[in-house]
């Protein structure tokens, strides 16, 4: 009942703060179930985690009371845009996707193509339709990138293709 | 004190070498290429920056980011009064007034009282930091591992409970920062907590990935899904950047009040740059001759809280030097920048590392100076790069943090810890829960644990330790304050109403 009185936003946020309490009853399991070495020592290695878990599960509680009283959390008064305008999550999914390209990418295509896809793939999302022109900034900046911290810093980043071709 | 100052000069002898000064000199131009671009801090910053800790040597390093530290300020007050957009939490007030006088046709004005009241402030923060510190640390020796639990408590109270609008969820991040930071190795026994039996999670998650994902990553797939992203558009800035006999005149004591405001918040955990910022604000406004300015547009309410804004900042880095305990983002970062050298900051610093301590202190009055140099008459320069699309602003910003999340190890696991962070930094966002006390739970909450360890060992598993003795006692008892106090406030204020 008192579910249908939230609005989307509300029950939302109650699932967001039901998470807090489960990752606390999350990691007191997992600490049950720790492997101890040798308990030798005087505090035991559990001690602490179980504290930490309680005050998890305890602070994660007082937000389900916070958010069912009605109180919402507001984003912070820096965030630059509107609030209350509903969330976008095609855009939002785009940006996670361009991450999750880069992170696939990198060790099996090098890091100016993973860079590339990123970088081509954030502009997107955010609205940017020259696809051609987009595509050339990228790999002027993976290049930029890759160079002064392969070359310039000494910093060794997969290479992937180019392997060989730049020593 | 004598001996200190020696100390000092041999620091700004390390400072004054061609590549220390060139080091600062790109870090204050980094800096307030930071501070003026909207979506990076100085702490994702310098966190963007710390691979090159792999090959520059310790104090060139460390100069370099003591002078981001400062230019990112300087930046974020650029952005405050020209733009409306705050760049960082110290600067939410500096819009309020900073933004009026620019519209009104006094950027320049603005701009000039929010530089020099920085350096002012910088400047005598700075000097009581490199004489305050020393003292400090010796202090710090005498205080036993309970004493130490008992300060980290304190500060996971005043991070948690006093930044943004409620309480709950500045605990709410506390608790998950406490929960990463459990992730891993125990110290003592090796037992492996949270692993899910993955072998690189065994050394724990690394503190720079969470800190860029969290800004870097999170920002941005928020601001992706907020998709109401406008191109900002920058006012004019008519005439010189310089202020005039009768703004030096109104700004001068707004400059050492924001001061003498912002350094105690700073060296005592009062959580953040928002709480001295919007008590300078308060502050000039119930002093001035001139209220009916303030909302319009009043030069006090610039002044002021952008002298509080820099004097905390330095502050901060009083107990993150002498106490090894940071209180804030960007002090985090540092702390880590220190770590990445083998250095622990702490009590034993000024004797360790005398060096790379002075060295930092000297940098920090250098870095002060060339930005007051640098940043005014540069100021049309920095206004052009907001003019950059922010759709190629982001793709940068986003592949630079991976790039430093996977720099660090050359670990795609890291990779993977920075995908995940950076989706819990935007469901922070989303709910309004402040990001820093998770940083600050993920990296003092390891060594409470430590100290927690250590001070049961002492007693042989008397609990009663961790209260014994008066400083705990004395620090428990401000705790106490510090939680009470506002709810004892606010019910005196509804009474009050009442009647």
């Amino acid at each position: 009942m008192i579910l249908n009185k939230l609005s989307k936003q509300g029950k939302g946020e109650l699932a967001f703060a039901s998470s807090f309490f489960l990752l606390g009853v999350f990691v007191a399991w997992d600490t049950s179930k720790m492997d101890i070495p040798q308990d030798n020592s005087i505090v035991s290695p559990q001690t602490f985690p179980y504290m930490v878990a309680g005050f998890a599960a305890l602070v994660g509680l007082g937000l389900i009371i916070d958010v069912l009283r009605g109180n919402h959390g507001t984003p912070d008064g820096d965030e630059p845009g509107d609030p209350y305008t509903p969330l976008n999550f095609k855009t939002m999914g785009v940006v996670a996707a361009a991450i999750g390209m880069h992170v696939i990418l990198l060790e099996i295509a090098g890091y100016v193509v993973a860079a590339s896809v990123c970088f081509w793939g954030v502009a997107y999302a955010f609205g940017s339709r020259r696809i051609l022109k987009d595509l050339l900034i990228s790999l002027v900046f993976a290049f930029v990138v890759y160079f002064s911290f392969s070359q310039g810093l000494n910093i060794n980043l997969p290479s992937g293709f180019f392997e060989g071709i730049f020593k | 004190m004598g001996n200190n100052f020696a100390m000092l000069m041999d620091g700004f002898q390390t400072v004054f070498t061609p590549t220390n000064l060139m080091f600062g000199l790109l870090g204050t131009f980094l800096g307030t290429l930071v501070g003026v671009l909207p979506g990076i801090g100085p702490a994702l910053a310098i966190g963007l920056l710390l691979p090159i800790t792999l090959t520059v040597n310790p104090t060139s390093a460390l100069i370099m980011f003591a002078a981001i530290f400062y230019g990112a300020m300087y930046g974020g007050s650029t952005t405050s009064i020209l733009l409306n957009t705050p760049g960082e939490s110290g600067s939410v007030i500096t819009a309020l007034e900073g933004n009026k006088m620019a519209k009104a046709g006094r950027a320049g004005a603005a701009l000039a009282t929010a530089a020099i009241g920085s350096f002012v402030a910088g400047l005598i923060a700075t000097i009581l930091l490199a004489f305050g510190a020393p003292v400090l640390a010796e202090f710090a020796l005498t205080i036993q591992p309970a004493g130490y639990l008992s300060l980290i408590i304190l500060a996971f109270a005043t991070v948690g409970t006093l930044l943004g609008t409620s309480r709950i969820r500045g605990l709410i991040a506390l608790a998950m920062g406490l929960v990463i930071g459990l992730i891993g190795a125990d110290l003592q026994s090796g037992a492996l907590r949270l692993t899910f039996g993955n072998l690189n999670a065994i050394d724990g998650i690394e503190t720079v990935t969470v800190i860029v994902a969290i800004f870097a990553l999170g920002e941005t797939l928020y601001l992706a899904s907020r998709h109401t992203i406008v191109q900002a558009s920058v006012m004019q800035i008519t005439g010189k950047a310089w202020m005039t006999r009768e703004d030096f005149k109104r700004s001068w004591k707004p400059w050492l009040r924001g001061t003498a405001i912002g350094f105690p918040l700073g060296v005592i955990p009062a959580g953040g740059s928002e709480v001295p910022t919007f008590l300078s604000y308060g502050v000039e406004k119930a002093l001035s001759k001139n209220k009916d300015e303030f909302g319009k547009g009043a030069i006090e309410g610039v002044a002021g809280p952008e002298a509080a804004n820099n004097a905390n900042a330095a502050g901060v880095l009083v107990p993150m030097l002498a106490l090894g305990l940071p209180t804030s983002a960007t002090a985090a970062v540092v702390l880590v920048a220190f770590q990445s050298f083998n250095i622990q900051p702490g009590p034993m610093l000024f004797q360790t590392n005398p060096e790379i301590v002075w060295g930092l202190i000297a940098s920090l009055f250098v870095g002060n100076f060339l930005l007051l140099v640098l940043n005014l008459p540069l100021i049309r320069f920095w206004v052009l790069l907001l003019k950059i699309p922010s759709h190629y602003l982001y793709a940068g910003i986003t592949t630079f943090a991976l790039l430093g999340a996977y720099a660090l190890n050359n670990s795609t696991f890291d990779l993977q810890v920075a995908l995940v962070v950076g989706v819990i930094g935007f469901l922070f966002r989303r709910f309004g829960v402040p990001i820093t006390p998770l940083i600050i739970g993920a990296i003092l909450g390891p060594l409470s644990e430590l100290y927690f360890k250590r001070a049961l060992q002492i007693s042989q598993g008397d609990w009663g330790i961790l209260v014994a003795g008066t400083f705990p006692k004395v620090i428990y008892g401000v705790l106490i304050l510090v939680i009470i106090g506002p709810v004892v406030w606010k019910f005196k204020k509804s009474f009050a109403v009442k009647k």
